[in-house]
This record gives structure tokens, sequence and C-alpha cells, in this order.
């Protein structure tokens, strides 16, 4: 286990590695940073002066250097939108996203778990493929007009639910269900595949045959160990909602990493872009990291592959 | 294993939940004395001089005082900060102080004050982005503490124009000991409201200042707290109005409007502006000297291909007006004796042919506001031939781009901060700057001379021939005067004006 | 064809021996009775033809030029409304285009991506799967790195920064999306490869001097083919709802092309009051990826009865 631990948090190293050159050459590519860092009035003299003072004419290694440092430190450089650091921008609007990614998942697991638990139960019944459908209709229902009805039909026309802002438990409903609802049919196979799977095994057999009741094989047992992969994926699957957050926080102005990025592109504001991509990315590959470890430690046949 | 899934749920909805921003919507209205008002667009710095937003405009107007008032019901120039004024001679105002006056941070306000603002904003090196509005003053000299000077370089008659409007008061001691970071983080101004709270990319939250001066001009404000809310979707601001989270909307699109006078507890007011929308077109050649825009005949097609009546009359809407001249026909100097060119969109494919484009042209078209307007002229312009593709961004952005000599063609918008003089907006776009697309060095001396002149007959001569020729060249497309419709809740007794500034503190619950 | 097989070779013979065993019906009648028993086949592929026949056709089928704007005819509401006529059956735009033949027009730039961009990704893909899978050891680990870190990448945001950067069009669309999206090709090709070449006929065609690629054309690609037609069902539908999501944002397809998600972000201000103007791109969208899912589901049953569960 401590092998492949240490095998895998290579990989996560070298993979974050990767990443940050990838979103270094992101802002390079943007165009000539000392004439935007000094704004559009600056003369050629001061560009020059921005240029020297920001290490801006060193080669592009020893820049990437620099910058790697600093985005250790947590140092992203200023926006150049806002006179105010990129980290306190980003920082300031984390947990909105962190808040929106785990009841988005938690309204996933809510919706998938009963479904697959049902569709594996009713195996290859019409309930079966209507759960399959239920679930298949929330990846294929585009996030943003779907977010688009649920604020027609439950903040405008019933008024059950606030429309933006992030005030309240309240606020983040309908953008946790908008973004949740397209990682259900992940969860909901696998969990209906695990069902199947212990249900046809030996224990739950015997447990039958023991005259346990069907419930209680059902939830006690069977459920118990079908659940093991459904938690490392939703661990995988936050990550994807992380970055899925864009799109539903600009339509409920959720003032979060998803706004902010797009405002920031909006702006052609490269640090903050830069920052909210690297974040988002180094919090998937520490996702994906805690999602093999659990499964290698439920799993011990991985620890080997 | 379920104790697993608990755990993980768990501690991932705690950590997320330990620190989640309190946003105000929850405590708006009447019944809180709470005015929540919602925009678009969001300022770069709350510094009134470093960013050129007119939500800075509306929230500069209610956090400081400037030295004059212009009565927005008669036109009247009054002392606000000033209590009179004298031209000394063409090129030296003085200008007495009000006794008395205090900052929100209880400061003093002076002539010292009046003179470091000026002399701050005219500095090449405060990044002050509103050059334009500063550019007449030479310099500021407090002669006692009541009195102040302000030198000119030239003679600028409107000089009581720009005083009454985008040239807020600083308070020297705390702008000095902040520094330009920490005083747009907490600003301090003299007028009727404080800020208490600057969130970027949320909200600004103004208090009533209660020690605000008694005998001024303005009306009195009595709305308790207001709050600048950020929303950067128009359907989502729709819908915060709707369900009572925001009282009071602007730039209602027509269609909406119409539909909202029907919902209850909503009233819509609209009416025209001074701002005014155009398209620039790289007439100079920054973007490179084969770009097409260079040619007359290109830029006279243009003009002739956009049905600009039926965009006023069925896009806008409202009180808004088809424009020929570059500036709202209103402004001092604005001439409307201008080339006016009809739609025609024969003539303008065959203006095109005659450059040498019968096969039409391929452009990048930038825009920032009203996405629909900008996307109905693009269909017209592909009517003949110009396939426009849409570059859409925020304001900042878009100026950068554009005064670095970036863009081909914009649909640009532009509300002259509110000042009834042409100098606020045509001399902005046609004085050679970063701005100027068209680099004409005769507009733009004609343009110097009408804003330095002094006799009124003679500015406007001035002026009107920079106005014929840049119509004649066809430099832009003027499009239309946009109208603007509020939206607010019932309760709330608001008198809107065409200079754009909604006056919150002359506002009240009913 | 390769030699091998013309000379009737030994796992040759064995794949034909393993197929007899248990044929009783024809292999055909096998895979119809299956493909028309499966209702999610049936029924997604009948939807989907129609949209690849609806592009295909749109020039014959739509009423009108989807970009002739008339202001004058602005939001017009459609057929089923009081005020609806047949001039315009699915109504009008805010600037007065006719939107039915905007619809049908933006199903040729949905499916023009989606197939693209699955093209795209999946030779990227498939290639790197391949050689992952056949070559094994230090290709494998390197390879696999290579996918752990596009996995990391979050792909809107990525296409969202580089659009941003680079500027939009409708092919930088398909190559950034292409570029990005093909990681469960490799996955599953690396997979199938690693099987199929665990097999005895690789092996022995190994043996018999078969050059590698001719090996990897011949003998793998067929074999990994199932699969990766499923994959790539998957990465069409991902591929078109990640461009209609770009474009409602504005930083997709631009304006005028019809592009459904464009058509929503564009019918959005009138959504409160005209609800329908939102609905029916918005629809087209569902309609057309949920086809293809259950194309690709379908697929996957018909092919491989055995990895249902």
């Amino acid at each position: 286990m401590l092998l492949y631990t240490l095998r895998r948090l290579l990989l996560a190293v070298l993979v974050a590695f990767t990443v940050s050159i990838i979103s270094f050459g992101l802002l390079r590519l943007s165009g000539d940073l000392a004439a935007a860092i000094a704004g559009p009035e600056a003369t050629e003299a001061q560009i020059e002066a921005i240029r020297v003072d920001f290490g801006l004419d060193q080669p592009l290694v020893m820049q990437y250097v620099d910058w790697l440092l600093g985005a250790l430190r947590f140092d992203f450089g200023n926006s150049f939108y806002f006179r105010d650091s990129v980290v306190s921008l980003v920082a300031d609007r984390l947990p909105v996203t962190l808040t929106l990614g785990a009841l988005a998942i938690m309204f996933a697991l809510i919706v998938s778990i009963p479904l697959g638990v049902l569709a594996a139960v009713k195996q290859n019944t019409w309930i079966d493929r209507s759960a399959l459908t239920i679930a298949v209709s929330g990846q294929a229902m585009p996030s943003f007009w779907f977010a688009l009805i649920l604020i027609l039909v439950f903040a405008v026309n019933l008024r059950w639910l606030p429309v933006s802002g992030s005030g309240t438990w309240a606020h983040f409903i309908l953008p946790a269900v908008a973004l949740g609802y397209y990682a259900t049919p992940a969860i909901m196979r696998l969990t209906r595949t695990g069902m199947l799977d212990v249900l046809a095994s030996d224990y739950i057999r015997t447990a039958r045959a023991k005259g346990v009741r069907p419930g209680k094989v059902l939830f006690k047992h069977a459920l118990r160990n079908a659940v093991i992969p459904v938690v490392a994926l939703a661990v995988v699957q936050f990550g994807f909602i992380l970055s899925g957050s864009i799109v539903i926080e600009t339509i409920f102005s959720l003032q979060g990493l998803g706004l902010l990025m797009w405002e920031s592109i909006g702006r052609r504001d490269f640090p903050v872009v830069q920052a909210v991509l690297l974040l988002i990315a180094m919090m998937y590959v520490a996702l994906a990291f805690i999602a093999d470890l659990l499964n290698a430690w439920l799993d011990p046949r991985i620890r080997v592959a | 294993m379920n104790k697993l899934l608990h755990l993980t749920l768990l501690s991932a909805g705690a950590f997320a939940f330990a620190s989640v921003n309190t946003a105000p919507s929850a405590l708006a209205g009447p019944d809180n004395d709470t005015l929540v008002w919602a925009s678009d667009s969001e300022p770069e710095n709350v510094s009134p001089y470093h960013n050129n937003l007119r939500e800075r405009v509306v929230l500069a107007r209610h956090v400081w005082d400037t030295l004059i008032y212009r009565d927005p019901d008669t036109g009247e120039y009054r002392g606000l900060i000033a209590t009179d004024w004298e031209w000394v001679d063409d090129t030296t105002l003085e200008v007495n102080i009000r006794e008395g006056l205090t900052f929100h941070n209880g400061d003093p306000l002076t002539a010292e004050d009046i003179e470091f603002t000026f002399n701050y904003v005219v500095d090449p090196d405060s990044g002050v982005v509103t050059r334009q509005n500063t550019d007449w003053i030479g310099s500021a000299e407090a002669v006692d503490d009541y009195t102040v000077r302000i030198h000119l370089d030239e003679p600028f008659p409107a000089a009581i124009e720009y005083l009454a409007g985008p040239t807020p008061i600083y308070p020297k001691a705390y702008f000095e000991e902040v520094g330009l970071d920490g005083f747009s983080r907490e600003p301090i101004g003299s007028g009727p409201y404080k800020i208490t709270e600057v969130r970027p990319g949320q909200h600004v939250r103004m208090e009533l200042f209660e020690d605000y001066f008694e005998d001024s001009p303005r009306a009195e404000a009595t709305i308790g707290t207001l709050i600048f809310r950020y929303i950067p979707d128009g359907e989502t601001r729709l819908a915060e109005l709707m369900t009572g989270s925001v009282e009071w909307l602007w730039r209602v699109p027509a269609d909406q409007a119409d539909q909202l006078e029907a919902v209850p507890d909503v009233a819509v007011t609209s009416g025209e502006t001074m701002r005014v929308a155009y398209l620039r077109m790289d007439a100079a050649g920054r973007t490179g000297d084969d770009n097409p825009f260079t040619k007359l005949e290109v830029r006279r097609a243009v003009n002739h291909a956009i049905d600009r009546q039926a965009i006023v009359d069925s896009l806008i809407r409202g009180g808004a007006r088809v424009i020929n001249s570059a500036c709202f026909p209103e402004q001092f100097g604005c001439e409307q004796d201008v080339m006016v060119y009809d739609y025609d969109p024969d003539k303008a494919r065959a203006l095109l042919e005659e450059a040498g484009y019968a096969d039409g042209i391929e452009t990048n078209i930038y825009a920032y506001r009203e996405r629909e307007y900008t996307e109905a002229v693009i269909g017209y312009l592909r009517e003949v031939g110009i396939t426009a593709n849409l570059q859409f961004m925020q304001y900042a952005a878009l100026r950068d781009l554009a005064r670095a000599g970036e863009v081909p063609i914009d649909n640009q918008t532009w509300g002259s901060f509110s000042i009834n003089d042409v100098s606020a907006i045509t001399t902005t776009f046609f004085n050679l700057s970063g701005d100027d697309f068209a680099q004409d060095e005769q507009v733009a001396e004609w343009l110097q001379m009408g804003d330095t002149r002094t006799d009124p007959a003679e500015r406007e001569e001035y002026y009107s021939k920079a106005l014929q020729r840049i119509a004649e060249q066809a430099y832009w497309v003027p499009l239309y005067s946009y109208s603007t419709n509020y939206a607010h809740i019932e309760e709330l007794d608001f008198q809107p004006y065409p200079d754009e500034v909604p006056r919150f503190y002359a506002a009240s619950w009913k | 064809m390769s030699t091998v097989e013309r000379h009737d070779s030994p796992f040759r013979r064995m794949k034909a021996a393993a197929v007899e065993d248990y044929i009783a019906p024809s292999p055909w009648t096998m895979l119809r009775r299956r493909v028309f028993g499966n209702a999610g086949l049936v029924v997604g592929g009948t939807i989907f033809a129609l949209i690849v026949l609806m592009a295909l056709a749109a020039p014959l089928i739509a009423p009108h030029d989807p970009y002739a704007q008339s202001l004058a005819n602005r939001l017009v509401p459609p057929i089923w409304h009081a005020d609806g006529t047949w001039i315009h059956p699915l109504g009008t735009d805010g600037l007065g285009r006719d939107y039915l033949s905007r619809l049908i027009y933006g199903s040729r730039i949905s499916l023009i991506i989606g197939l693209a961009t699955a093209l795209v990704s999946g030779f990227i893909g498939a290639t790197l799967g391949i050689c992952a899978g056949y070559f094994g050891g230090r290709v494998d680990m390197v390879i696999s790195y290579i996918i752990t870190t596009r996995l990391a990448m979050p792909v809107v945001l990525v296409a969202l920064a580089v659009v941003a950067i680079v500027g939009t069009s409708l092919q930088l669309i398909i190559l950034v999306l292409g570029l990005l999206l093909w990681d469960q090709f490799a996955v599953v090709t690396r997979s199938a490869t690693m099987q199929v070449r665990a097999q005895e006929f690789v092996t022995a065609a190994e043996a018999l001097g078969c050059s590698r690629l001719r090996l990897l054309c011949s003998e793998i690609l067929p074999n990994v083919m199932n699969p990766l037609i499923v994959v790539m069902t998957l990465e069409m539908a991902n591929a078109i709802l990640l461009e209609a999501a770009l474009s409602f944002l504005g930083l997709g397809v631009q304006p005028p092309l019809p592009s459904w998600g464009l058509m929503v972000a564009e019918a959005k201000p009138h959504m409160f009051f005209m609800a329908w103007i939102i609905m029916l791109p918005g629809a087209a969208l569902f309609a057309l990826v949920l086809s293809i899912y259950l194309v690709g589901d379908g697929i996957r049953d018909v092919t491989a009865p055995e990895n249902r569960n």
C-alpha cells in the first residue's frame, strides 16, 4: 500500500507540474504582459521599466521558475483589472464554488444512489429502464438550459427560491440541482452495476438463505459494499463539477470562481484566468489522488496494478 | 462504509459552508430602508477618476461632492462645495469654498483638498483614465483656506460644466496616507452618502452621511442605505426585481419593459438619454494599411448599409432617435446640418464594388453592450456583403484594445459623462489620441479651437466645421441616441433625468 | 488483406471455430433481432437519423434564409399561439429571423462540431491508446501520464481560456475540443488493445513475422472498433454540449451563425415572457444529445451484451 501510495503521489506531483507549465504558457500566449500591466496610456519607456521590474526580460525558463515559486506561496501577482492581488480575489470566491460543488454532488448522490439500487433490484424491467432514462436525461440536458428552466419555474413563477446571490442556503439549491444533475448517470450506473455484482455474490445469497429480511439484505449488506466505488467516483465527479460551475455561476450570478473566470476572460485579466485554471486543475489532481487511494484501500487487487 | 460516505460529505460540506459570504439581498426594501440597485458592469476601481463606467458616475454623484452643482430641472449652476466663483481672466478661475464642510472621516474640507485633487489628477503618473475630463486644468492653487484658483493653459469656456460633473474632490490627508490602493478599498468623500463596504465583484454599500451640510442645493437624501449590486446577467437582474430582491434597475430592454408594465408592484419609466451609439471605423489604418475601412467608399457603404430608423423603431424604442452627427443633438455645438447617409443597401453595394470589394469584406466587429443591437448591425452589414464576426467583451478590455489600435470596427456608446457640451464627446474621440480612429489633424485642430474659444458663436463655428468633415469623411456611423428604461418597485418615488444619472439621494419611499 | 489471412492461418481457423460453436440462427439474424429488440437503439437511432436528414436537406426544407433579418417582424409567436402564422411556423427571433429555419440550419453546426471533434479526438486517443496497450512498459507509462494530465485540465475552462486568447471560429472550436476530448478514446483502446494483444492470434501473427504496424492496423484496430464507436458517440454528445455551452457563454460559435447554444443565449432576454423562445433550441439540443446517448448505449448492448451489467 505504501509503495502504491508513493507511486500515485509521484504521478500526481508530475501531473501538477505539467499543468502548471501549461497554465504558465497560456498567460504568456496572451500577449505582451508588460504592456498589459502598464496600461493603455503607458509610454515605451514605462513599459520597458515594467518589463525589467517584473523580470519579463529574463529567459522564459527563469520566468517560469519565478512564477512557480510565487505560485507555491500562493502569490499569483496582481489582477490587471482590480487593484487587488489575484489570491485575495480567488480566496474571496473559493468558498462559494466549494459550497456549490459539495451541494451539487450531494444532490447527485441523493438522486442517483436510490435510482441505481432500484434499477438493480428490478433489473431488466421497465423500472430499470426508466431509472436509466431519468439519469441519462440529466446528462443530455444542456446545463445552461436546465438552469434557465429552473429559474423560470421555481424562482419566477412559483417564487419558492431566490434567483441569484449566495446569501443563504436557499440561494444554492437551484444552482446545485442544475449542476448536480449532470453527474447522476455516471453515479447511478456504477451503483447499479455494483449492486448487481453484490446481489449475485455468495454471501448475499447466504444471508438470504439464512432468512435475513430482504430489506435488511439490501441496505445493510448489499448497498454497503456497492457504495464503496461510488464514493471514489463521487470524489472525481466533484472535480468535474468544479469546472462545470462556470456556466451555472454565470447564470445565477453566483460569485464563485467560475463567474470570476468568465468575467476575467471578458476583461482580458489573464493573471486571474490563469490562477483559477491552475487552482481547479490542482483540486482535481488532489481529488483524483484521494479517489485512487480510496479505491486501493477498499479493493486490495488494485494496489498491485 | 456508510460512515466513510457520511464523513466525506460532511467534511466537504462543513469546510465549504464555514465562510460563505452574506450578500445583502435578504435585507432589502423599504421595510429595512435599504435600496438595492443593480447594474451589469462593475467599476474596476471605485475611485471615480480611475474608471470610466457609467456606474462610476452614479457612485461618484452620491459619495463625492463637486465644486459646482447643476440643477437638473433648471440647468442652473449653483455652488456645492463652492459658494461662488469668478473668472479672474480667460485662464484663471477663482472659487470661494463653503466653510465648515467635512469629509466622511471627519476631516475638514478646505482649499488644500481642492488644490491637491486637481493637481493630482492632471499628474501624468496618477493612473487617471478619465483624462479628457480634466485635461483643461493646468494646475490649482490654494490662495487661503477657503479660496482656490484654477489655472488653465488655454481658455476653456466649458469649465463650469466640467466642475459640476466629473470632477469630485478628494481628501488630501487621507488619500496621501492610504494611497490609491487604500483609497479604492475604503474611499472617503464629502457627499450625502458614505461608502461603508466595497466588495469587488459583488457590491458597494453606502450609508447616509449624517453630517452632510444642511443648505446643500441637492435634494435632501432620505433613504438610509444604498447598495449597488453587480449582477452581470440581464435576466437574473430582471428576475431579482420581479421577486423583490432588487428595488431598482435600468437599461431594461424595450421588449421586457413593455412586458414589465403588466407586472404588479413594478413601475417602468423610460426616456431618452444623452448616451449615443455609433460605429467607429479604423480610417487611420492602425490595424494595417490594407484595412478596407481606410477607404472612404467603404466607410460610406457601411453608413448606407444600416437601417438606423428600423433599429430605433423596432429594437430600442422609448424616445430614442436616429442621429447623424458625432454627438448628442442637444449638446452645445452639436451641428445638425451635416451629410446624411440614407439607408440604401444598393448604393452600399455599389460603393463597395467601387472600392474594389465586390466580393465583400470579412472583419471582426467589437462590442460590449446590448449584443442584440450589434447583431442587428451585423445583419445589415451582411446584406451588403460585409461579414462581421462579433467579438464581445467587457468595456475596459475593449477600450484598451481600441487604444492600442487593434480594432478595425466597433460598436461604441458614449454618455459624455453627462456633460452638455460636444467637447465631452467629439473632442474625446477626435483628438489624435488612442481613442481617435480617424487621426485627422484638421478635425482635431478645429475641435481644439472650438474647445478653447470664449465666444460661443465662434465655438459653434469651429465645431460645425469639424462635425461636417467627420460626417463627410464618414469616420463614424452615428447610430442613435439611447433611451433607458428604468424599472423599480412601485413604492419607490424615483425621478429619471436625461443625463442618465439616477439620483437616489433625491428618491424616497412612497 | 494480410498475407496471413489469405493462407488460412491458424488463428483465423480458431476464430471461425469459436464463432461456429454457438451459431444457431445466422449471425445477421441475431444482430437484427438484437438491434430491433433494443428500444433505446431504435428510438435514438430514429431521432438521430431524422436530425441528420434535416441537416443534409436544410436548404430544401428550411422555409426562409436563416440569416435574413427583418426588424419589422420581430418575435412573431409560433403557430400554436393565437397570433401565430404559417409564414413562420415556429415564429421569429429578436431580429425577425425565421426560427424554424435557424433551428434547421443549427443542426448542421451541432453535427459538424460533434463529428469533426469525435474524429480529431478519436484519432489522437486511439493512436495513443493503441500504442500504450500494444507496446506496454515505458510507452504505456508515458501515455498514462499524458492521459492523467489531460484529465486534470478542466475542459470548459481551458477551452474558454484558449478561445479568449486566440479568438473564436468554428474550426478553432473543433480543434480545441478535439485536442481536449481524446482521453476516453485512449483509455478504452488501451485496455482493449491489451486484451487483444494477450490473445493467441496476435502472438501467432507476431511469430509469423508480421510487421508491427500492419498488425496494429489489420488485427487490433478492427477488434477495438466496437468500444471505439461507443466512445465516439459519447464524445460526440459531449462535444455538442460543450460547443453549446461555449456559444451560450459568448465564447463559442459567433453570431450570426445559428448555433443552438447561441440561440438560447440570444433568446434569453425574452425568456420570462416568451418561454418558447428558449425552449425550442434547448429542446433540439436535448433531443440530439439524448438520441446519441441512446444509440451509444444501444450499440454497446448489441455488440457486447456480456458487458451490459
